[in-house]
């Protein structure tokens, strides 16, 4: 036997399901109502789920917001009832039958039976249900002025790394810092949080080294090697440096570019030479000079080939490759990327979705 | 429910005390079942670190990342050292057919979910803002479990913090009300509880308000 659900359930979500009932597997008997009487009332605990088989069936109840009362009517094959009953709360709609009907009863065990056989409807649920669940925070958001929640994310996340840090969690706002640089390269903070990244990474081992113990937290899988520091103060050439990228942060990559050429040349700090031609590469991607940008990064490879930025620079290359319009090539270094990483890390994340948006162009 | 989860071995992730699992606003296209140890579950409001919920093993949480990738509502950490199953959009179709149980064990979070959103709604479509103070009383004793449900006094472990949180009002507002009500011998207040001496009296005032503000649009 096979039930077609044409829409979904209740509320009014275009999905179209089919539930394939395997042969063998017990289906409830279909029940009918006559017209003008009541499935459930509004307020009812029940752990009853219902599919509509045939006639009309509508649901009333008062919309959260305005109070305005609504009538959802449902279509043949239907799901209607199934968030009040699996979640074991009362009804709050009262469901009433409108022309004879006939419907099919599950309690919640059989409906478990049933979703369990047919994994697509869970599947479903889950979409609409998670898509309910996002609506309503907006809606409670909407509500709510107080506090940081109508933050914008760029800006939310530069917050919490400075919470942490002056909480004095640091590897908590290591954390934070870092994911804002990796979403937010360019962001109106990515300067700043970049110096209170090494702030904090600094006040981390600070904390390691007083504690007998070792370490007491560590950063998480996607941490890299903290930078040693032995220097209380930053020196000329990491105030430099922070100048510079936070000019790349304003999108001035033309000066920017200057300036980490300078530290470049200066030469005084291999760590931050090497740091400085990476953000070269960005600078030039940024100016949109695509081909330089290939040759610099293949430059600073040769010259550093255990630079801790060498994935992202392959994936920069790739970019290039792309803007250039040879995607067979951008596919190839973001596969090398993909051989060099492990899948929980954010480089390969990257590479992964560019090789995807490569495969649905084509 | 008891699961069997030994194929998924391999989507095993763990932290160490203190390590933060996902933050709040950045963007999350994983979620996770919990094997062992507990995770916390906070919101940064201004200069406090709001508990949301401490979570144990067996339970899920990242969940919205299932439909889309947005930013993260909340930021998780391990309390212990966590070993969860870290899941996404593209392995979930794995966990579905190799384990129909997690993702009804999902489903029924999402209606939990769900409701509980609803109804924290509803206290904030209140107008009358000592009626929102006291449905977040109300709300909360929904939750209790108490021995005697008649029982009229009610003891909650929360602070004026927790409550204007919940009514989504300030601070200073939410004390105006609060001190009002100990005025009028209604509640108690205390460090870290406040007792409410009569809980079916703030639900007929809930109700009425309710009613008078329906009559009103």
């Amino acid at each position: 036997m096979i039930l077609y659900v044409d829409r979904g359930w209740f509320e009014k979500y275009n999905f179209s399901c089919e539930v394939e009932l395997l042969s063998g597997a017990k289906m409830p008997k279909a029940v009918r109502y006559r017209a003008n009487s009541v499935v459930y009332f509004n307020g009812d605990v029940t752990d009853r789920i219902y599919i509509l088989k045939s006639g009309k069936v509508s649901l009333n109840y008062n919309d959260i917001e305005t109070g305005q009362e609504i009538h959802d009517l449902i279509n043949t094959g239907e799901f209607f009832g199934v968030k009040s009953a699996l979640g074991k709360y009362p009804r709050e709609e009262t469901a009433v039958v409108l022309s004879d009907a006939q419907m099919v009863i599950f309690s919640v065990p059989e409906f478990e039976q049933l979703a369990m056989q047919n994994t697509r409807i869970i599947m479903k649920m889950l979409k609409v249900f998670s898509n309910q669940l996002r609506r309503m925070h907006k809606q409670v958001r909407n509500l709510i002025s107080s506090g940081n929640e109508g933050l914008e994310p760029e800006e939310g996340l530069f917050r919490i790394g400075q919470y942490y840090l002056n909480a004095g969690k640091y590897p908590q706002a290591v954390y934070a810092f870092r994911r804002y640089i990796t979403y937010y390269p360019s962001g109106i903070y990515s300067g700043e949080a970049t110096m209170n990244m090494e702030k904090a990474e600094k006040a981390c081992q600070g904390q390691a080294a007083a504690s007998p113990a070792g370490s007491a937290f560590s950063v998480g899988a996607a941490s890299k090697p903290a930078v040693s520091h032995d220097r209380e103060e930053l020196s000329d050439t990491a105030k430099k440096y922070y100048n510079a990228v936070s000019l790349y942060s304003q999108q001035n990559y033309q000066e920017a570019q200057k300036e980490f050429q300078k530290i470049v040349e200066d030469g005084s700090s291999d760590e931050y030479a090497a740091k400085a031609h990476f953000e070269i590469g960005r600078c030039l991607l940024g100016l949109e000079d695509y081909e330089k940008c290939v040759q610099h990064y293949t430059q600073m490879i040769k010259r550093y080939p255990t630079h801790p930025d060498l994935r992202d620079a392959l994936i920069y290359v790739g970019q290039c490759h792309e803007k250039l319009g040879n995607s067979q090539k951008a596919a190839s270094f973001y596969s090398k990327v993909l051989s060099m990483a492990t899948e929980n890390e954010v480089v390969y994340r990257k590479a992964k979705r560019a090789l995807r948006q490569i495969e649905e162009k084509r | 429910m008891s699961v069997d989860l030994s194929m998924f071995e391999r989507f095993a992730v763990t932290f160490q005390p203190g390590d933060i699992v996902f933050c709040e606003y950045e963007p999350g296209d994983n979620f996770y079942l919990i094997q062992s140890g507990r995770v916390q579950i906070v919101k940064i409001l201004g200069d406090i670190e709001k508990n949301i919920d401490i979570l144990q093993p067996g339970e899920i949480f990242g969940e919205m990342a299932i439909l889309e990738e947005a930013p993260r509502s909340a930021t998780a950490v391990a309390i212990d050292k966590v070993k969860a199953l870290e899941f996404n959009r593209q392995n979930f179709e794995i966990l579905m057919k190799g384990n129909p149980q997690i993702a009804l064990k999902l489903l029924k979070l999402f209606t939990k979910r769900i409701y509980d959103q609803k109804r924290r709604f509803m206290i904030l479509t209140l107008n009358n803002i000592e009626a929102r103070v006291a449905d977040v009383f109300l709300m909360l004793a929904e939750n209790q479990v108490v021995e005697d449900p008649d029982q009229d006094q009610r003891i909650f472990k929360a602070t004026v913090e927790d409550i204007a949180h919940w009514a989504g009002m300030s601070y200073s507002e939410c004390k105006k009300v609060l001190n009002h009500f100990a005025g009028q011998r209604r509640v108690e207040i205390y460090e870290d509880s406040i007792t409410v001496r009569n809980i079916n009296d703030f639900q007929r005032f809930v109700n009425s308000q309710r009613n008078k503000q329906k009559s009103e649009t």
